[in-house]
């Protein structure tokens, strides 16, 4: 019984430990910074689409009218908690004052003026478009709603922004990076436990199919005309090919979102993600979809690497602060004292 | 042996200096928020069973207003036939207009092209006809509400678009796909074999 004890509080011990250096352990938002601009150019993009038919899909007379739309959102009581700014605008002179207002505030993000307040605007704008037309939505909205949600949690404009250039310029001199804070780490966590989630789910709705277990799903997936970008047909002359691709394909979003976190092998499971992605993206011509779901795996990317990579001038300057190599956060602790030479 | 369990001992300080920086309370509070919203971020894609509509219930009204209410199943459980929507125009004068939806040639950039795709798509969606049977004929089966908003909405939406027009039929395509034996026998992706097509029904002005 005193074992049993003792394994419960260890237990409950670990968890609580493991919990709060999960979640609350401050990191640099670099990484953040970093999806804050590609999911805002993806934001700005998919929506600057829209102009191009703005009124037939959200318009009075679109092709999902608001009697519609209405009608498919409803709960089968009737009742429905899905909302959107649209069904308040009448008229065009509204709608295209709010999808331009929509566009500036998704342009504001991506160059991080006033990130705070902005990324709460675009989340909420973002789900009032998707609202609005269901049926011509796919995995690119939920990804886009997804990364803007989380985007308003941390501190997304505390660096690659016109916020930072700003206060830099305030202040008369270039800035250090930006403290490490544990709102940033909470946002990119939870962009990372979102992406396993959508892999783990992606997967097990494969699993209940045939082809996917047969080793055929990607010859259907890419002898779909409609899809189709590159013509892939001569893959037929190579089914063990098309079986291969199609289990690597299965297993690794089975697995993602247990094998991304071990960090040896995390830079080979987020590798793999780019053949998946991009393959979706040129060969059946969903390079937004493509795209954004490796901008929600740049969450697994750690932020000094981001810093590395990018090499603005503001990080030349402060390569002296110290980052933690594992997380990516800057250290709390005292540099030690150099050791004399000699 | 001191000497090797410093630097454990010097992590365990570090992070309980980083966990510091929000006091308990602040990470009750959060973790508390943090289970909840991780919650339901599992319910939405959750498979149909007593447990998972129960929850979904209780969240119904945070799924539905955050938009997490996502099955996330791409491309599964098996990659399927397309679906494609061929409108007829009858206009006052007599003029008709063919066309279909979508269309590579009118509708561009890709992203615009896969929206109107997208909506043809869903016609058939099993999550908008969970009793449609695809081992029935088409003409056997009911089109459910949500169905027939979607097929009115369109079908009023291409007769206002198109000045004069007075009547619209659509039809529904179903585009199965080849297999590979099928195409190493010379068999195109587009062969008319491959088309099977379901009327939707005709429409005339002012139907919402």
């Amino acid at each position: 019984m005193r074992l049993v004890k003792q394994y419960v509080l260890s237990l409950s011990a670990a968890a609580r430990d493991g919990w709060n250096h999960f979640w609350f352990t401050p990191a640099d938002p670099a990484t953040l910074a970093l999806i804050r601009v590609a999911a805002g150019a993806m934001l700005l993009y998919t929506h600057l689409v829209w102009t191009l038919d703005l009124e037939a899909f959200f318009g009075p007379h679109s092709w999902v009218s608001p009697a519609a739309a209405a009608t498919v959102l409803r709960d089968p009581d009737g009742g429905g908690y899905a909302w959107s700014h649209f069904w308040i605008i009448r008229g065009p002179f509204a709608l295209w004052t709010a999808h331009l207002a929509a566009l500036v505030l998704f342009a504001m993000l991506m160059l991080g003026l006033f990130s705070r307040v902005v990324s709460v605007l675009a989340y909420l704008a973002a789900v009032g478009y998707v609202n609005r037309i269901p049926g011509a939505q796919f995995g690119l909205d939920q990804i886009n709603v997804m990364l803007a949600m989380y985007l308003m949690i941390g501190p997304s404009g505390a660096a690659w922004s016109l916020d930072r250039l700003w206060a830099a310029r305030r202040a008369g001199h270039s800035l250090p990076p930006a403290q490490p804070a544990v709102s940033a780490n909470l946002a990119v966590r939870l962009i990372q436990v979102h992406m396993c989630v959508i892999y783990f789910y992606a997967a097990l709705a494969k699993l209940g199919g045939i082809t996917w277990f047969s080793g055929e799903a990607i010859w259907y997936a890419v002898a779909n005309l409609e899809y189709q970008t590159l013509d892939m047909t001569w893959l037929a002359r190579w089914p063990l090919l098309i079986a291969l691709i199609t289990q690597v394909t299965l297993y690794w979003e089975l697995s993602f979102c247990v094998l991304v976190w071990p960090r040896l092998i995390r830079p080979l499971v987020l590798l793999m993600g780019v053949p998946v992605h991009l393959g979706i993206a040129f060969c059946m011509g969903m390079i937004t979809f493509g795209l954004v779901m490796l901008i929600g795996c740049l969450s697994f990317v750690p932020p000094d690497l981001v810093r590395r990579l990018l090499r603005f001038p503001s990080d030349r300057k402060a390569g002296q602060a110290r980052t933690d190599p594992i997380h990516g956060a800057r250290r709390l602790v005292a540099a030690p004292p150099k050791q004399p030479s000699k | 042996m001191g000497a090797q369990t410093k630097p454990a001992s010097s992590r365990s300080a570090r992070q309980l200096a980083a966990w510091h920086r929000w006091s308990p309370a602040r990470r009750a509070v959060v973790s508390a928020l943090l289970a909840a919203h991780l919650l339901a971020v599992l319910v939405g894609p959750w498979s149909r069973s007593i447990l998972s509509d129960f929850l979904r219930g209780v969240y119904r009204p945070y799924l539905q207003a955050a938009y997490l209410d996502h099955g996330y199943k791409f491309f599964a459980p098996d990659p399927g036939p397309s679906h494609l929507i061929r409108y007829e125009l009858e206009f006052g004068d007599g003029r008709r207009v063919e066309g279909m939806m979508p269309d590579r040639r009118k509708h561009w950039p890709r992203l615009l092209y896969h929206r109107h795709f997208m909506l043809t798509e869903t016609i058939p969606s099993p999550l908008l006809s969970p009793a449609w049977n695809p081992e029935l004929p088409w003409e056997e089966q009911t089109l459910s509400v949500p169905q027939q908003a979607y097929v009115r909405s369109y079908a009023a939406h291409l007769i206002e678009a198109h000045h004069g027009a007075e009547r619209v039929t659509l039809h529904l395509i179903e585009h199965r796909l080849a297999n590979p034996p099928e195409v190493l026998g010379g068999m195109e992706l587009d062969d008319p074999s491959l088309y099977l097509t379901r009327p939707l029904g005709s429409f005339t002005r002012s139907p919402r």
